[in-house]
Protein backbone atom coordinates (compact mmCIF):
# COMPACT_ATOMS: atom_id res chain seq x y z
CA UNK A 1 0.00 0.00 0.00
CA UNK A 2 1.43 3.36 -0.98
CA UNK A 3 1.16 6.60 0.97
CA UNK A 4 -1.51 8.02 -1.31
CA UNK A 5 -3.75 5.06 -0.47
CA UNK A 6 -3.57 5.78 3.23
CA UNK A 7 -6.66 7.60 4.41
CA UNK A 8 -5.44 11.08 5.21
CA UNK A 9 -7.73 13.42 7.00
CA UNK A 10 -6.89 17.05 6.46
CA UNK A 11 -7.47 18.77 9.70
CA UNK A 12 -7.78 22.34 10.77
CA UNK A 13 -6.38 21.86 14.20
CA UNK A 14 -6.86 25.25 15.65
CA UNK A 15 -7.79 26.84 18.89
CA UNK A 16 -6.47 26.37 22.37
CA UNK A 17 -5.80 22.65 22.05
CA UNK A 18 -3.58 23.07 19.03
CA UNK A 19 -1.72 25.91 20.74
CA UNK A 20 -1.03 23.59 23.66
CA UNK A 21 0.28 20.98 21.28
CA UNK A 22 2.51 23.51 19.55
CA UNK A 23 3.79 24.75 22.90
CA UNK A 24 4.58 21.18 24.00
CA UNK A 25 6.31 20.55 20.68
CA UNK A 26 8.71 23.35 21.61
CA UNK A 27 10.51 20.73 23.72
CA UNK A 28 11.47 18.84 20.56
CA UNK A 29 14.31 19.59 18.17
CA UNK A 30 13.19 21.96 15.37
CA UNK A 31 13.33 19.32 12.61
CA UNK A 32 11.41 16.81 14.71
CA UNK A 33 8.86 19.41 15.75
CA UNK A 34 8.10 20.00 12.09
CA UNK A 35 7.70 16.29 11.40
CA UNK A 36 5.50 15.60 14.41
CA UNK A 37 3.24 18.62 13.97
CA UNK A 38 2.91 17.69 10.31
CA UNK A 39 1.92 14.15 11.23
CA UNK A 40 -0.65 15.42 13.71
CA UNK A 41 -2.06 17.94 11.25
CA UNK A 42 -2.33 15.26 8.61
CA UNK A 43 -4.04 12.62 10.71
CA UNK A 44 -6.40 14.21 13.15
CA UNK A 45 -6.62 11.93 16.17
CA UNK A 46 -7.96 14.59 18.50
CA UNK A 47 -6.25 17.17 20.64
CA UNK A 48 -5.76 14.96 23.67
CA UNK A 49 -4.12 12.19 21.66
CA UNK A 50 -1.96 14.74 19.88
CA UNK A 51 -0.82 16.28 23.14
CA UNK A 52 -0.09 12.84 24.57
CA UNK A 53 1.93 11.98 21.46
CA UNK A 54 4.05 15.11 21.68
CA UNK A 55 4.60 14.85 25.44
CA UNK A 56 5.40 11.15 25.13
CA UNK A 57 8.00 11.75 22.45
CA UNK A 58 9.53 14.69 24.36
CA UNK A 59 9.76 12.54 27.53
CA UNK A 60 11.42 9.71 25.63
CA UNK A 61 13.91 12.13 24.10
CA UNK A 62 14.75 13.58 27.52
CA UNK A 63 15.11 10.13 29.09
CA UNK A 64 17.42 9.06 26.26
CA UNK A 65 19.72 12.00 27.04
CA UNK A 66 20.25 10.67 30.56
CA UNK A 67 21.93 7.52 29.28
CA UNK A 68 24.93 9.72 28.59
CA UNK A 69 27.41 10.95 31.23
CA UNK A 70 27.00 14.59 30.24
CA UNK A 71 23.72 15.53 32.00
CA UNK A 72 24.89 13.80 35.19
CA UNK A 73 28.24 15.56 35.10
CA UNK A 74 26.64 18.95 34.44
CA UNK A 75 23.87 18.76 37.05
CA UNK A 76 25.00 16.54 39.93
CA UNK A 77 28.72 16.67 39.14
CA UNK A 78 29.03 20.42 38.79
CA UNK A 79 25.90 22.57 39.27
CA UNK A 80 25.02 21.13 42.69
CA UNK A 81 28.50 21.15 44.33
CA UNK A 82 29.33 24.47 42.66
CA UNK A 83 26.17 26.01 44.06
CA UNK A 84 27.04 24.92 47.60
CA UNK A 85 30.66 26.01 47.25
CA UNK A 86 29.84 29.37 45.66
CA UNK A 87 27.33 30.19 48.37
CA UNK A 88 30.09 29.77 50.91
CA UNK A 89 32.49 31.81 48.80
CA UNK A 90 29.96 34.60 48.31
CA UNK A 91 29.37 34.77 52.06
CA UNK A 92 33.10 34.93 52.74
CA UNK A 93 33.77 37.50 50.02
CA UNK A 94 30.90 39.77 51.04
CA UNK A 95 31.90 39.46 54.71
CA UNK A 96 35.42 40.54 53.75
CA UNK A 97 34.05 43.53 51.83
CA UNK A 98 31.78 44.44 54.76
CA UNK A 99 34.77 44.15 57.11
CA UNK A 100 36.77 46.49 54.95
CA UNK A 101 33.93 49.02 54.75
CA UNK A 102 33.66 48.88 58.54
CA UNK A 103 37.33 49.71 58.92
CA UNK A 104 38.34 51.97 56.00
CA UNK A 105 41.67 52.63 57.69
CA UNK A 106 42.91 49.29 56.40
CA UNK A 107 42.73 50.36 52.78
CA UNK A 108 46.00 48.62 52.00
CA UNK A 109 44.20 45.32 52.60
CA UNK A 110 41.55 46.10 49.98
CA UNK A 111 43.08 43.61 47.54
CA UNK A 112 41.99 40.67 49.71
CA UNK A 113 38.19 41.11 49.44
CA UNK A 114 38.51 42.30 45.86
CA UNK A 115 40.56 39.31 44.79
CA UNK A 116 38.05 37.01 46.47
CA UNK A 117 35.18 38.65 44.66
CA UNK A 118 37.00 38.36 41.35
CA UNK A 119 37.75 34.70 42.03
CA UNK A 120 34.10 33.98 42.82
CA UNK A 121 32.99 35.75 39.65
CA UNK A 122 35.55 34.04 37.40
CA UNK A 123 34.93 30.59 38.88
CA UNK A 124 31.15 31.03 38.60
CA UNK A 125 31.60 32.02 34.95
CA UNK A 126 33.86 29.02 34.34
CA UNK A 127 31.43 26.60 36.00
CA UNK A 128 28.51 28.13 34.08
CA UNK A 129 30.38 27.84 30.81
CA UNK A 130 31.14 24.17 31.41
CA UNK A 131 27.53 23.42 32.43
CA UNK A 132 26.26 25.10 29.26
CA UNK A 133 28.82 23.40 27.02
CA UNK A 134 28.60 19.89 28.51
CA UNK A 135 24.85 19.44 28.43
CA UNK A 136 22.82 21.97 26.54
CA UNK A 137 19.60 20.01 26.26
CA UNK A 138 19.34 19.16 29.96
CA UNK A 139 20.06 22.65 31.17
CA UNK A 140 16.83 22.63 33.15
CA UNK A 141 18.25 19.90 35.41
CA UNK A 142 21.46 21.85 36.01
CA UNK A 143 19.47 24.99 36.81
CA UNK A 144 17.37 22.97 39.24
CA UNK A 145 20.46 21.46 40.87
CA UNK A 146 21.95 24.93 41.26
CA UNK A 147 18.81 26.71 42.45
CA UNK A 148 17.57 24.12 44.94
CA UNK A 149 20.33 24.67 47.57
CA UNK A 150 20.18 28.45 47.09
CA UNK A 151 16.41 28.57 47.57
CA UNK A 152 16.67 26.23 50.54
CA UNK A 153 19.18 28.51 52.25
CA UNK A 154 17.22 31.66 51.45
CA UNK A 155 14.00 30.18 52.81
CA UNK A 156 15.56 28.40 55.76
CA UNK A 157 17.45 31.41 57.07
CA UNK A 158 15.65 34.52 55.78
CA UNK A 159 17.52 37.66 56.72
CA UNK A 160 20.41 35.75 58.21
CA UNK A 161 23.64 34.74 56.62
CA UNK A 162 22.82 34.21 53.00
CA UNK A 163 20.95 37.00 51.21
CA UNK A 164 19.62 37.61 47.74
CA UNK A 165 22.36 40.13 46.96
CA UNK A 166 25.07 37.58 47.83
CA UNK A 167 23.29 35.13 45.56
CA UNK A 168 23.64 37.54 42.65
CA UNK A 169 27.44 37.65 43.06
CA UNK A 170 27.74 34.23 41.48
CA UNK A 171 24.37 33.68 39.78
CA UNK A 172 24.78 36.48 37.25
CA UNK A 173 28.31 35.51 36.10
CA UNK A 174 27.18 31.88 36.15
CA UNK A 175 24.25 32.62 33.85
CA UNK A 176 26.52 34.60 31.57
CA UNK A 177 28.89 31.63 31.46
CA UNK A 178 26.02 29.25 30.66
CA UNK A 179 24.93 31.46 27.78
CA UNK A 180 28.46 31.58 26.37
CA UNK A 181 28.98 27.86 26.92
CA UNK A 182 25.84 27.00 25.01
CA UNK A 183 26.84 29.28 22.19
CA UNK A 184 30.58 28.67 21.88
CA UNK A 185 31.11 25.18 23.41
CA UNK A 186 34.88 25.76 23.53
CA UNK A 187 37.26 28.58 24.40
CA UNK A 188 40.53 29.58 22.84
CA UNK A 189 43.57 27.93 24.41
CA UNK A 190 44.79 31.14 26.01
CA UNK A 191 41.46 31.92 27.73
CA UNK A 192 40.96 28.31 28.73
CA UNK A 193 44.33 28.12 30.49
CA UNK A 194 43.82 31.50 32.13
CA UNK A 195 40.45 30.46 33.55
CA UNK A 196 41.72 26.99 34.48
CA UNK A 197 44.62 28.59 36.37
CA UNK A 198 42.27 30.98 38.14
CA UNK A 199 39.85 28.17 38.94
CA UNK A 200 42.71 26.22 40.52
CA UNK A 201 43.20 29.03 43.03
CA UNK A 202 39.59 29.04 44.22
CA UNK A 203 39.57 25.90 46.41
CA UNK A 204 42.98 26.85 47.80
CA UNK A 205 41.83 30.36 48.68
CA UNK A 206 38.90 29.06 50.75
CA UNK A 207 40.85 26.21 52.35
CA UNK A 208 38.58 23.69 50.71
CA UNK A 209 41.23 21.11 50.14
CA UNK A 210 40.84 17.36 49.99
CA UNK A 211 38.55 15.58 47.59
CA UNK A 212 35.99 18.36 47.47
CA UNK A 213 38.61 20.90 46.45
CA UNK A 214 40.06 18.57 43.82
CA UNK A 215 36.60 17.87 42.47
CA UNK A 216 35.99 21.59 41.97
CA UNK A 217 39.01 21.77 39.68
CA UNK A 218 37.42 19.73 36.92
CA UNK A 219 35.64 22.60 35.11
CA UNK A 220 39.04 24.22 34.59
CA UNK A 221 40.57 20.98 33.32
CA UNK A 222 37.61 20.49 31.04
CA UNK A 223 38.07 23.96 29.54
CA UNK A 224 41.78 23.32 28.99
CA UNK A 225 41.20 19.86 27.51
CA UNK A 226 38.54 21.01 25.06
CA UNK A 227 40.12 24.35 24.12
CA UNK A 228 40.54 25.27 20.48
CA UNK A 229 44.14 24.57 19.48
CA UNK A 230 43.91 26.68 16.36
CA UNK A 231 42.23 29.98 15.52
CA UNK A 232 38.53 29.63 14.63
CA UNK A 233 38.95 30.47 10.96
CA UNK A 234 41.65 27.79 10.46
CA UNK A 235 39.78 25.18 12.50
CA UNK A 236 36.66 25.60 10.40
CA UNK A 237 38.46 25.08 7.12
CA UNK B 1 18.05 -10.07 16.62
CA UNK B 2 15.51 -7.27 16.36
CA UNK B 3 12.61 -6.88 18.77
CA UNK B 4 8.93 -7.36 18.09
CA UNK B 5 8.09 -3.68 17.71
CA UNK B 6 11.14 -3.13 15.53
CA UNK B 7 9.83 -5.90 13.30
CA UNK B 8 6.40 -4.23 13.18
CA UNK B 9 8.02 -0.93 12.11
CA UNK B 10 10.16 -2.63 9.45
CA UNK B 11 7.10 -4.45 8.13
CA UNK B 12 5.04 -1.25 7.95
CA UNK B 13 7.87 0.58 6.16
CA UNK B 14 8.37 -2.27 3.70
CA UNK B 15 4.60 -2.45 3.16
CA UNK B 16 4.39 1.25 2.28
CA UNK B 17 7.45 1.17 0.06
CA UNK B 18 8.35 4.57 -1.39
CA UNK B 19 5.58 6.25 0.59
CA UNK B 20 6.75 5.20 4.05
CA UNK B 21 6.77 8.02 6.60
CA UNK B 22 5.69 8.49 10.22
CA UNK B 23 1.96 9.19 9.94
CA UNK B 24 1.40 6.62 7.18
CA UNK B 25 3.31 3.94 9.09
CA UNK B 26 1.32 4.63 12.22
CA UNK B 27 -1.88 4.35 10.24
CA UNK B 28 -0.81 0.95 8.87
CA UNK B 29 0.27 -0.32 12.29
CA UNK B 30 -2.98 0.76 13.93
CA UNK B 31 -5.36 -0.31 11.18
CA UNK B 32 -3.68 -3.57 10.17
CA UNK B 33 -1.91 -4.51 13.36
CA UNK B 34 -4.86 -3.69 15.59
CA UNK B 35 -2.75 -1.93 18.17
CA UNK B 36 -2.24 1.66 19.19
CA UNK B 37 1.07 3.20 18.28
CA UNK B 38 2.30 6.44 19.81
CA UNK B 39 4.49 8.80 17.83
CA UNK B 40 7.03 8.60 20.66
CA UNK B 41 7.37 4.84 20.31
CA UNK B 42 7.42 5.09 16.52
CA UNK B 43 10.12 7.73 16.22
CA UNK B 44 12.39 6.46 18.99
CA UNK B 45 12.25 2.98 17.45
CA UNK B 46 12.97 4.46 14.04
CA UNK B 47 16.04 6.19 15.49
CA UNK B 48 17.24 2.89 16.92
CA UNK B 49 16.70 1.09 13.63
CA UNK B 50 18.56 3.84 11.79
CA UNK B 51 21.46 3.61 14.24
CA UNK B 52 21.62 -0.12 13.55
CA UNK B 53 21.62 0.56 9.81
CA UNK B 54 18.30 -1.24 9.26
CA UNK B 55 16.49 1.80 7.83
CA UNK B 56 17.40 5.09 6.21
CA UNK B 57 15.43 8.26 6.86
CA UNK B 58 15.41 11.67 5.24
CA UNK B 59 13.27 14.78 5.17
CA UNK B 60 10.88 15.27 2.27
CA UNK B 61 9.83 18.55 0.75
CA UNK B 62 7.16 20.40 2.76
CA UNK B 63 3.61 19.65 1.63
CA UNK B 64 0.47 21.76 1.72
CA UNK B 65 -1.45 18.79 3.10
CA UNK B 66 0.60 19.04 6.29
CA UNK B 67 0.42 22.79 6.66
CA UNK B 68 3.72 23.32 4.84
CA UNK B 69 5.63 20.84 6.96
CA UNK B 70 8.06 18.15 5.85
CA UNK B 71 7.77 14.38 6.30
CA UNK B 72 10.38 12.03 7.69
CA UNK B 73 10.58 9.47 4.92
CA UNK B 74 11.73 5.92 5.68
CA UNK B 75 13.36 3.24 3.56
CA UNK B 76 14.27 -0.27 4.72
CA UNK B 77 17.89 -1.16 3.87
CA UNK B 78 19.15 -4.54 2.70
CA UNK B 79 20.40 -5.21 6.20
CA UNK B 80 16.93 -4.34 7.53
CA UNK B 81 15.28 -6.77 5.13
CA UNK B 82 17.63 -9.55 6.27
CA UNK B 83 16.99 -8.75 9.94
CA UNK B 84 13.20 -8.76 9.42
CA UNK B 85 13.39 -12.03 7.51
CA UNK B 86 15.51 -13.58 10.26
CA UNK B 87 12.98 -12.50 12.90
CA UNK B 88 10.09 -13.82 10.83
CA UNK B 89 11.84 -17.17 10.31
CA UNK B 90 12.53 -17.44 14.03
CA UNK B 91 8.86 -16.80 14.86
CA UNK B 92 7.77 -19.40 12.29
CA UNK B 93 10.31 -21.90 13.66
CA UNK B 94 9.36 -21.44 17.29
CA UNK B 95 5.64 -21.55 16.45
CA UNK B 96 5.86 -24.79 14.48
CA UNK B 97 3.78 -27.45 16.17
CA UNK B 98 2.36 -25.01 18.66
CA UNK B 99 -1.39 -25.11 19.19
CA UNK B 100 -2.89 -21.92 20.53
CA UNK B 101 -6.05 -23.47 21.87
CA UNK B 102 -8.36 -22.71 24.75
CA UNK B 103 -6.28 -24.63 27.26
CA UNK B 104 -4.60 -22.68 30.06
CA UNK B 105 -1.16 -23.48 28.76
CA UNK B 106 -0.39 -24.01 25.12
CA UNK B 107 1.96 -26.73 23.96
CA UNK B 108 5.41 -25.81 22.76
CA UNK B 109 7.77 -27.99 20.73
CA UNK B 110 9.55 -30.36 23.10
CA UNK B 111 6.77 -30.33 25.69
CA UNK B 112 5.53 -33.78 26.76
CA UNK B 113 2.29 -34.67 25.04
Amino acid sequence: MKAQNVVVRRTDMQGAAWRWIEAAAGMLAPWEREVVLGDLAETDRGAWRGLRDVLGLASRRQLALWWNWRPWAASLGLALPASLFLMGCSLAASAAVAGFLGEPAQAHLLWIPLSRLLLVISWAWTAGFVVGAVSRRTLWASVLACCAPCLYCLLKWPGHGFSGAQLLIFVLPGLWGVWRGQRDLRLSLRWAFLLAGTAALVPVMWNNGGWYGCWLLWPGWYLAATARRRPESTANN
Amino acid sequence: MIGEFEYVILSAAAHLGEGAYGAAMRDVIESTGGRTCSLGALYTTLDRLEAKGLVETWMSEPTQQRGGRARRMVRVTGKGIRAAREFYQAVIQISRGTVWGESKRSRLPGDPA
